[in-house]
């Protein structure tokens, strides 16, 4: 543990200072050409012409990839966990969110490029798109996949986690205390905006210079698009200008590799700072709605929720995070009896995907806010109505994992600390030890049946 | 066009037009200055044009005929830090390092003009430039200390010593 509370120098610190840390719009090779895309201008349309033949008659333009130069072109982020993969490379005869790439111009300089993609004849007839996920269940609204607007996490449309006996819950409560959270979309916004260099070898291996935090996944990705062996790809990353998640995505690579294949020559990717803020992924727009059974001396029997996650217009790692974000909706709390639904809905928005802490800072934003709501409708101190609920050894978490080392309690004392609260007596004296007396009521004994079973340990 | 780049004079290719960040990335070769968005809002490709701190992406090569560009490249190398690099360092001020560039010479132009500069001094002057990743804190705590001249440039790397985290979490084992 020498590492933990030592100051030790960043292991990139001084070529940081000094201006020498190479990014990937600072690698430089000869004979490197620029990409620029065309996009999609509108939420939703098909694509009724698409006509690249003048692009390719701009002097200095060296190659032009559509959907029909993509060996695999429907892939999915987590294809390799079993998520059926629903995102084109390049659109086909539709799109599904402003600012999807439809074809890409490899060229002499970004200008070149930019005037080819200029040049590029398309027409599309558009559809009604679809943008507010909490009207997923109405009938009659416009539809983003042929299947609907809802992800199927097999067998059911919605992740469910159930445990103990919601029904009784809600007849013993004392009160019925209920909220609903809305956490919006977030831009990553790192100010290295999305960037890829692509050099083809003489064996016909690539070396893909990449932003990516996620270097496994891209090479999956980007091999499962082309149809190539993880061999034939050389991946090179490792300094990152800023992620917080949005580069977990592929976004830059695979295209690039498809132009420097055709044009046999390097190209290099750099997304504006426009295409970072419309046409990258978000952290996702969120509802979700808690209703939580309660007594009157601040006890939580049971929590219903309902969450609605905006996917965007392709899954990605939703499905993933919503998981996620349904595991954790007990928050830092043990709570006996629950139902959380989880539903990802296809939208007409920009795909969303990771941001730090994914699928559970909406957790907390709404479970935090509820908890404050609990006590203010109750009147009970609301730092004694976390301590009070708050997980102890062997408490069980939803998912019915027993807690061995939960922190809730120290961390809750702390943050009353930190905000000059003071706490009382038997509050400060709590610890995450398991629960007796006082601390264990009847609701709560049955959750430690798994723990009792296994000798309390 | 002629500049005097780093204390050396360069005859320059580009067209009039061309905008300095390109001019000193692409045709110079010196990498520090980023093109964060090429439009002046991030601040990632500032350097010194005649000591001020100007964006780069914004800046015709015409216009400058003549003038003395400074860039991180010109302010220190690993073994000999300027004291605003040092103090970058020190401080853990750089951390993806991306906007790094920028506002070392933001907070450079600053000391030059005003060596006892105040918070609200340096607030001002890095105002514009985006960082993502520290929240300000640690970027506006190194520029001070670099005004203060509490900063050891001959012994840039923080000494590690191992010792007690400054936080404990009541109950946690650390």
């Amino acid at each position: 543990m020498k590492a933990v509370g030592a100051r030790l120098p960043r292991y990139d610190g001084l070529q940081h200072v000094t201006g020498q840390s190479v990014y990937v719009d600072d690698v430089r090779v000869p004979d490197m050409l620029w990409a620029k895309a065309l996009r999609s201008t509108v939420h939703s349309a098909e694509i009724k012409k698409l006509d690249v033949s003048k692009a390719l008659r701009v002097p200095g333009v060296h190659a032009v990839v559509t959907h029909e130069d993509v060996p695999v072109n429907i892939v999915g982020h987590l294809a390799a966990l079993g998520v059926p993969a629903d995102e084109p490379l390049l659109a086909e005869h539709e799109v599904r969110y402003q600012g999807q790439p439809i074809a890409v111009v490899a060229a002499e300089t970004e200008e070149i490029a930019q005037e080819a993609v200029n040049a590029i004849e398309i027409s599309y007839e558009e559809r009604e798109p679809f943008l507010d996920i909490r009207k997923a269940f109405d009938p009659d609204v416009p539809k983003v996949s042929p299947s609907g607007n809802l992800f199927v996490y097999e067998p059911y449309t919605e992740r469910r986690v159930r445990k103990g006996d919601i029904d009784w819950a809600f007849e013993k409560a004392d009160r019925i205390v209920q909220g609903v959270y809305r956490p919006a979309a977030i831009e990553h916004c790192p100010t290295e905006t999305q960037v890829a260099l692509v050099v083809p070898e003489a064996t016909g291996r690539l070396v893909i210079y990449s932003c990516t935090q996620a270097m496994y996944f891209s090479m999956g990705v980007v091999a499962t698009h082309l149809g190539v062996s993880l061999n034939d790809l050389k991946f090179v990353g490792g300094t990152v200008g800023g992620g917080f998640g949005g580069k977990v995505d592929t976004a830059a690579e695979t295209i690039s590799a498809l132009l420097a294949i055709k044009a046999k020559r390097p190209v290099k990717w750099r997304w504006t700072r426009e295409e970072e803020f419309l046409c990258s992924s978000v952290r996702a727009t969120w509802h979700v709605e808690i209703a939580d059974a309660v007594t009157k001396d601040g006890w939580i029997l049971g929590r219903r929720t309902l969450t609605l996650h905006d996917a965007g217009a392709y899954t990605r790692f939703s499905s993933y995070g919503a998981t996620k974000h349904a595991f954790h909706l007990g928050g830092a709390y043990t709570i006996p009896n629950l139902s959380f639904n989880a539903y990802v809905i296809w939208s007409n928005h920009v795909p969303t995907t990771a941001m730090r802490g994914f699928g559970v800072t909406s957790v907390s934003f709404a479970v935090e806010l509820h908890m404050t709501r609990i006590a203010t409708v109750l009147g009970i101190d609301p730092w004694e109505l976390r301590l009070k609920n708050a997980s102890r050894v062997g408490d069980t978490a939803p998912t019915r994992v027993v807690l061995k080392d939960p922190s809730a309690v120290p961390t809750i004392q702390a943050a009353a600390q930190a905000a000059g609260v003071e706490l009382a007596s038997e509050y400060r004296a709590m610890t995450n030890a398991p629960r007796k007396g006082k601390t264990l009521p009847r609701h709560l004994v049955d959750q430690l049946g798994a723990w009792r079973d296994n000798g309390g340990r | 066009m002629s500049l005097i780049i780093n204390g050396a004079e360069y005859e320059l290719a580009s067209p009039p037009l061309t905008s300095l960040l390109n001019v000193l990335r692409e045709e110079v070769g010196l990498l520090s200055p980023k093109a964060g968005c090429q439009q002046g809002g991030c601040g990632t490709c500032t350097v010194l044009i005649d000591g001020e701190p100007r964006r780069a992406c914004l800046t015709p090569l015409g216009a400058i005929e003549g003038a003395a560009i400074t860039t991180v490249e010109g302010l220190g190398d690993p073994r000999n830090l300027s004291p605003v690099q040092a103090a970058f360092h020190e401080h853990y001020a750089a951390q993806c390092g991306f906007c790094t560039p920028g506002m070392m010479m933001a907070a450079t132009g600053l000391l030059a003009r005003r060596p006892d500069a105040t918070r609200d001094d340096v607030l001002e002057a890095l105002a514009g430039h985006f960082c993502r990743c520290t929240g300000y804190v640690k970027i506006v705590d190194a520029v001070l200390s670099a005004a203060a001249g509490r900063v050891d440039t001959t012994r840039p790397e923080p000494e590690a010593e191992p010792g007690e985290p400054s936080v404990v979490i009541p109950g946690s084992p650390a």
